[in-house]
């Protein structure tokens, strides 16, 4: 439904139905298209490396560490980098590394929904993927039907997005207590008002387009056309939309964790690791706040160049 | 225009209102306890009950907001009958008296089975004078009187029930006396008359330590926006005239850096490099007393680190705003036309290229405020976001919806002045 295509010769035979062979041929041929833009900038690709190398350790982790993350030394705290712990100890003697992976894991791998249960998908990209789904269902709701539905979806919104975001995670997070979930709560709070108005400005874009009159005409149900027609041909600026709120939502919950309604404290948390590291600096042990700064920096920063780098190539591409 | 004007306000009304409303019942809802936050875990169940009950803290939520919002004193005044008067004595303290028909303050105190009622005369003198004709007896036979007590509450006492109180005093400890009343109303004027409570956490008037963290956090975004705006705009203007030129590069790319990075962690690396490598500036902030200017060395690596965030982000925006004006068909004309480079680049260029940045930037300012928070965290520097912070976790109420407003009334204010600033700017635009 996107635009004619460019993969069938304007020269050859009248296709009717194409056969599945040639379906298969264009998939490989777009998926090879999205690659190539992909690799055609050196950002992007310096992006994904970072990203790949956390997501890696951090599905790995328990092969890459003999420590556990919450195993302590009481004759080693505050050590810095050695053979033994390559990053060195925290105060409580627990190894460093082993820290940071297991923090890369909450963040990117698993969800721990209690305390012996957890879900597959780091927390930071469930909170996206929820603030995703809720946005794009209001976004695509408001912007299809419009009227009053609209109108009272977007003031409710827009008084949401007026609030100041810091207040919003300090009241939501003292309010529900610091575990992941709540973590995910948050984030979708959050995010969700911005997603919601993106997803609406493109809907009421493709709204006008002629195959939604098309399926309209067909006798299709608002819910088809919605997330059939329309969700579809949206994808491309909330593709990359959730990529950058991914980069925020791992900010979001480094910054949780940091001022203490992150995760519950045993646990690995970037966030809570540097808050506790940072009484130690003044008293010679860097360490345990320089890592995980260092660790959600460039994970971050990874994930913003790949965006952005994506961004560019695709624009230049088109 | 006006209209515009009007309608914002109403609305920015309305969001404090729904956001205060929102910041009570979720810290009513949320687990912990205030009483237990203040006194400690060892604190017996009567001495919780009289603390709780003092500070109105035993009333139902929908009733404590009222009285914060709107001030208790107007309904305390119709129970007890007698004008109720606010006055601030020579020391600065807050204190509450009726009124006598005659003009006489006074206030009264239950000694065993006596009312003795101490009138304050207008040299500031009191005196004291046994006031038992006060006495009402209720339907129940039992002899009750409704008063104002010494220590600014409206409270009934019932004869012969001389209850025990026990009075917390902020860093000294719990103070036991006789003469209890039944009930409490505590006195305040409440929000929307300008007084936002005491702070439960401190023991303080609210409106006291609020400004001064106010101030200081001033400074601190001041200081920043400083530096930055003109930094940014200039780096961000060179950036934009080449795109995709080697500067254009590393400032974007540097700036993006800079710009997402957790400002908890970039506070790490500056302290890291600046104060604990370098040793050229302090690690942490430590004012006491002081003003944040009066020791400016302490104030250069939270402004650092606020500086490093949003120049990346306003440069990028001015980079972008940039890049399109500098792609305009009517750049291309003044080529054309034979202008000179400098020429175009000052007077067509710059000015259409600035408008997008200014306003971005105030829209920027809800997202800031997150930043100087996180910032106040890492250097322990005492601004609001701070006192914020500190509130929210102990549950101080007061505290935390006095500064809430504030964040609100910034944030809302600031778009409503970007907006307004845009039709000034961009004159096609108009607001109906």
């Amino acid at each position: 439904m996107t635009q004619p295509d460019s993969s069938i010769p304007a020269d050859s035979p009248e296709i009717i139905v194409p056969d599945t062979d040639v379906i298969r041929f264009v998939r490989l041929r777009r998926l090879w298209e999205g690659l190539s833009v992909l690799f055609a900038s050196k950002i992007a690709v310096a992006g994904l490396v970072i990203v790949l190398f956390w997501v890696g350790v951090a599905i790995f982790a328990p092969l890459l560490t003999p420590f556990s993350p919450l195993e302590q030394d009481w004759k080693h705290p505050n050590e810095g980098p050695s053979e033994e712990h390559i990053l060195g100890t925290d105060e409580l003697g627990r190894d460093l590394w082993s820290r940071l992976i297991y923090g890369a894991r909450v963040v990117l791998v698993i969800l721990p929904v209690s305390q012996n249960l957890w879900i597959p998908g780091g927390t930071a990209i469930w909170g996206v993927f929820v603030a995703l789904t809720v946005g794009t269902t209001l976004g695509l709701i408001s912007g299809y039907y419009g009227g009053w539905l609209d109108e009272i979806t977007m003031r409710l919104l827009d008084a949401m997005m007026a609030i100041p975001v810091i207040l919003l995670f300090l009241i939501i997070m003292t309010a529900l207590g610091a575990s992941a979930v709540n973590v995910v709560i948050a984030i979708t709070i959050v995010g969700t008002p911005g997603i919601a108005r993106l997803v609406r400005s493109l809907t009421l874009d493709i709204r006008t387009r002629e195959y939604i009159r098309a399926a309209e005409t067909r006798g299709e149900s608002p819910w088809y056309i919605m997330f059939i027609e329309i969700l579809p041909n949206a994808r491309g600026p909330i593709i990359v939309d959730a990529m950058l709120r991914v980069g925020y939502a791992i900010f979001a919950m480094g910054t949780l964790g940091f001022l203490g309604l992150g995760m519950p404290p045993p646990s690995p948390d970037w966030g809570s690791m540097v808050a506790k590291g940072r009484e130690f600096i003044l008293q010679g042990s860097p360490w345990a706040a320089l890592w995980p700064s260092l660790a959600i920096a460039s994970l971050v920063v990874g994930l913003n160049l790949l965006a952005d780098g994506l961004r560019e190539e695709s624009m230049r591409y088109q | 225009m006006a209209k515009f004007i009007a309608r914002r306000c109403i609305l920015l009304l309305l969001t404090m209102l729904l956001v205060s409303m929102a910041v009570f019942m979720i810290t009513e809802a949320s687990p912990g306890n205030v009483a237990r936050n203040i006194l400690g875990a060892f604190v017996t169940p009567e001495q919780e009950a009289s603390f709780l009950a003092q500070l109105g803290l035993d009333k139902p939520v929908w009733l404590r907001y009222v009285w914060w919002l709107t001030g208790s004193d107007w309904q305390a005044q119709k129970q007890i009958g007698i004008p109720l008067k606010r006055i601030v004595t020579e020391k600065g303290f807050v204190e509450w008296w009726a009124v006598k028909k005659d003009g006489t303050l006074v206030r009264w105190k239950l000694i065993g089975d006596d009312l003795m009622a101490i009138s304050r005369k207008p040299d500031g003198t009191f005196s004291r004078a046994v006031d038992n004709d006060r006495w009402k007896t209720d339907p129940q036979g039992v002899s009750v009187f409704r008063g104002v007590d010494t220590d600014n509450h409206v409270v009934k006492w019932e004869k012969g029930k001389d209850r025990k109180v026990w009075t917390f005093i902020m860093g000294s400890g719990w103070k036991e006396t006789s003469g209890g009343p039944v009930e409490y109303i505590p006195l305040k004027k409440g929000f929307i008359r300008g007084d936002p409570g005491i702070s439960l956490r401190t023991g303080r008037p609210v409106a006291k330590s609020l400004f001064i963290r106010l101030r200081n956090s001033l400074v601190l975004a001041g200081t920043a926006f400083v530096i930055v705006m003109p930094l940014a705009l200039l780096l961000g203007l060179m950036a934009g005239l080449k795109e995709g030129s080697l500067r254009d590069r590393i400032f974007s790319v540097g700036g993006m850096m800079f710009s997402v990075i957790p400002e908890f962690a970039t506070g790490i690396f500056l302290i890291l490099i600046m104060a604990v490598w370098l040793q050229w500036v302090p690690g942490a902030t430590v004012f006491g007393e002081q003003a944040p200017w009066e020791r400016p060395d302490m104030l250069i690596l939270p402004v650092l680190t606020l500086t490093l965030i949003e120049l990346g982000y306003v440069l990028r925006i001015t980079r972008a705003s940039m890049v399109e004006v500098m792609r305009s068909p009517y750049i291309r004309t003044a080529y054309l036309k034979g202008l000179p480079y400098r020429r175009i680049v000052a007077t067509h260029a710059v000015r259409n290229a600035l408008m997008a940045p200014i306003t971005v930037i105030m829209l920027h300012v809800n997202w800031l405020m997150g930043g100087i928070v996180i910032v106040e965290v890492v250097f322990g520097y005492p601004g609001l976001g701070k006192y914020l912070l500190d509130s929210a976790l102990y549950k101080d109420i007061n505290a935390l919806e006095a500064g809430a407003m504030i964040l609100v009334m910034v944030a809302v204010g600031t778009q409503l002045i970007a907006d307004i600033v845009y039709t000034f700017l961009n004159p096609r635009i108009r607001y109906g």
